[in-house]
């Protein structure tokens, strides 16, 4: 619970902070014009990032060629020493 | 198998970057430039970076929880099916 809580404040001091920026009187007009656009911003920079870091996950992950042919040999192994004790192997 | 996994993967990975280059730009470059300068004809009216982004991600949510509660329903249907005998 107490996770909730810091999460909770601090989204809400980031939520306070906006809104002060929104209500400030003496910026620049430019900047101005960005502050209301900053939270879906944010969500647009997360929903970005997960799926770049998706994309790279997919693109460096091992695909493990030495673990492949242990694997089918430790699968042939199983079989005939199932198939000498009489177990039915077929996928059914 | 893994080619077109890595494929994928580039791809994701530039497709997400394009987007979030050309969100950048939009939102937080354009009130910079002058309002006669041709850039500006690249992209649509500002309020369509909130509007586009928001029906996106209802929609996103929408499919998640109908997809949820299918499923929820489907299985409750299949319980009752299977257990007429209690009633």
């Amino acid at each position: 619970m107490k996770q909730v809580w810091k999460i909770g404040s601090i989204f809400t001091a980031v939520v306070v902070a906006w809104i002060s920026l929104l209500l400030a009187k003496d910026l620049p007009p430019s900047v101005q014009l960005i502050v209301p656009y900053i939270p879906m911003f944010a969500i647009m920079s997360l929903g970005c990032y997960g799926l770049g870091a998706l994309g790279y996950g997919m693109m460096v992950f091992r695909v493990c060629p030495e673990e492949e042919i242990l694997l089918q040999k430790d699968i042939a192994e199983a079989k005939a020493f199932f198939k000498e004790r009489g177990v039915d192997m077929s996928a059914d | 198998m893994e080619l077109g996994d890595k494929a994928a993967g580039c791809l994701l990975l530039l497709f997400s970057t394009t987007l979030f280059a050309y969100y950048t730009f939009w939102v937080i470059i354009t009130p910079f430039v002058d309002s006669d300068h041709f850039v500006h004809s690249y992209f649509p009216a500002r309020e369509y970076a909130i509007i586009i982004p928001g029906i996106a991600l209802v929609a996103l949510v929408s499919f998640v929880l109908v997809f949820v509660g299918f499923v929820m329903v489907r299985s409750s249907q299949a319980k009752a099916k299977s257990k007429p005998k209690t009633n």
